[in-house]
């Protein structure tokens, strides 16, 4: 008896967080397709928003500063972040702890430091030499700081869990190190370079705080313009992008419960 | 001639080629965090020992007038309003962590008393809201606050807020956002606590007639503790240093120690005041990993503990 009043309470309380978890995205969802410029009563349904969201420009751009910023910030920390995986996993023997640290250190920092951090250096030496203007640059910098070391600590693991005898037969079978780089190592860690690459481009886009500030007045992310807009006044235009972001993300998702299942088989 | 020497002269030159190897494979990726993060990190701190300048720009002699101002010294004597934000960023971190894990205790539990098959698809339910930026999640709730919305109306009717006011900006709404945006955070190693949790001990407890609250607090919840700490070393340290949420939903009563930083960058220009700010944060997330990590290894073994 007791022990279902508990089962009975636990799922209640299972479902009224589930509630709280999807009510916001569903409101802006909801209202995203509302004919009247309200987020307090919804009149008729109608895609007007969605009209003007692919009519304006600025929008577009800032779609396109996003994909850019998130693909060669990507590959640049796949090719750093591996590169030290490697020599993480080779080297393990030796003391590296200093590495480590500065290997930890962008994960821990919180992002308004990082942001504040780089934005104030990037002004300063601007400032001295010219260099490091802020826009799509010092954002792509500032993002492989914070993406390499996720590179690093998933091609590492992957290395890890390698059995190395493996590395043994390859020097063996292969004379040079390039034909063991080729034919050898990056087949082996491919679902790492995969997933690698994934979660960068990931974490580059739905970037915010980071971005915020080290951009400049013309590289303004889909995450910018829309912290912008709300900051000027709440327009359902928001809510149309927003929608599409969420609809994004219920695509991948899906993917992914889709993946986790098959996995299972 | 010189074979005697020939063994050793190989295994130096090993020596070398591995070490050059390590610093090949090493250095761009340590160079690149060095110049662009530990620098950037180095010269904020700097600019925190400097004077205000003019335009808000640093400049020299070197001071603690930042630290002093962060502390509640004005020009004009006692003005507390940097010190209340610093105190308003602690309430918060502690207040919204309380209800994470009050809220994410139940929750992992129902998850784990599921069919396993389910168990992923659920977790996934939890996990993808977090998976929407930020900015958009926050903005969601600026929709639900608002004033004229139902919630508000509700609110209204009962005397909870002031007529018209809406439940947005205020403190309360930067609560609600950050558990919002936290909790996932605390479930998922609250989860990975509760699937691994030793049963016999709680069959124990019961068969010695303990009491439901006192089972779950001697067999149930030390079990938890390695991700209860993992959680709150999740969700205490981002929360103190929150820019996003404070800013969107809690206006200027609401504003949190990040705020404060930020704004010192942009609008009412004072670097070293902001700077100043940051070195705070950076002291409390130290210390918050710092403790964790020392709790962690008194517990024993504690390996998720260590991030």
């Amino acid at each position: 008896m007791r022990k279902r009043t508990l089962a009975r309470g636990l799922a209640g309380i299972w479902w009224v967080t589930l509630f709280f978890l999807y009510v916001p995205l569903f409101v802006i969802v909801l209202f995203s397709f509302n004919s009247a410029n309200s987020t307090a009563i919804f009149e008729n349904f109608s895609l007007v928003w969605y009209r003007r969201l692919f009519g304006n420009e600025q929008i577009i751009d800032a779609f396109g500063h996003s994909l850019v910023l998130a693909v060669s910030s990507s590959i640049v920390a796949l090719v750093i972040g591996c590169l030290i995986g490697y020599g993480m996993y080779r080297h393990r023997h030796r003391k590296l702890g200093w590495l480590i640290v500065l290997i930890y250190l962008p994960i821990v920092l919180p992002d308004i430091v990082f942001g504040i951090s780089e934005m104030a250096f990037f002004v300063q030496i601007h400032a001295w030499t010219g260099l490091l203007k802020p826009g799509l640059g010092t954002m792509i910098i500032a993002h492989v700081t914070f993406q390499i070391p996720f590179v690093a600590l998933i091609v590492y693991s992957r290395f890890v869990g390698l059995d190395p005898t493996l590395f043994e037969a390859a020097k063996d079978l292969y004379a040079s190190p390039v034909k063991r780089v080729v034919h050898f190592m990056v087949p082996t860690i491919k679902p790492a370079l995969i997933s690698a690459f994934f979660l960068s481009f990931t974490l580059s886009i739905d970037d915010f705080v980071i971005s915020f500030f080290t951009a400049g007045p013309e590289s303004a992310t889909l995450p910018i313009y829309i912290w912008s807009a709300i900051k000027k006044g709440v327009t359902p235009e928001i809510n149309a992008i927003a929608t599409l972001m969420i609809g994004a993300v219920a695509i991948a998702a899906i993917f992914s419960m889709l993946f986790n299942r098959q996995g299972r088989r | 001639m010189s074979y005697p020497g020939a063994v050793p002269t190989a295994r130096s030159r090993a020596m070398v080629r591995e070490t050059r190897h390590l610093l090949f494979t090493v250095t761009p990726g340590a160079l690149w965090i060095f110049i662009f993060l530990v620098l950037p990190s180095a010269y904020l701190m700097g600019v925190a020992f400097m004077t205000n300048g003019p335009y808000g720009l640093p400049q020299m002699p070197l001071s603690l007038d930042s630290f002093e101002r962060l502390a509640g010294v004005g020009f004009l004597g006692w003005s507390p309003g940097n010190l209340y934000t610093l105190l308003r960023s602690l309430w918060q971190t502690l207040v919204s962590t309380l209800l994470v894990v009050i809220i994410a205790y139940p929750v992992a539990y129902y998850i784990t008393t599921c069919r396993e098959k389910w168990r992923p698809i659920l977790l996934l339910l939890v996990v993808v809201p977090s998976w929407t930026n930020q900015v958009i999640r926050a903005f969601g709730w600026m929709n639900l606050l608002a004033p004229g919305t139902p919630l508000s109306s509700l609110a209204e009717s009962l005397g909870l807020v002031a007529p018209n006011m809406g439940l947005y900006p205020s403190n309360f709404a930067v609560t609600l956002g950050l558990i919002y945006n936290f909790l996932p955070f605390m479930v998922l190693p609250l989860y990975a606590a509760f699937e691994k949790l030793d049963t016999a001990q709680v069959q124990a407890a019961q068969d010695l007639y303990a009491s439901p609250v006192r089972a779950f607090w001697h067999a149930v919840f030390p079990q938890t503790l390695p991700g209860l700490l993992a959680g709150t070393v999740l969700v205490a340290i981002p929360a103190f240093g929150m820019y996003v949420i404070p800013e969107l939903l809690g206006g200027g009563k609401g504003m949190m120690l990040g705020n404060l930083v930020a704004n010192q960058f942009a609008g009412s220009s004072n670097w070293p005041l902001g700077a100043a700010g940051a070195i705070l944060m950076l002291i409390a997330t130290f210390i918050g990993l710092f403790a964790m990590r020392r709790i962690g290894k008194r517990l024993g073994g504690g390996e998720e503990v260590v991030i």
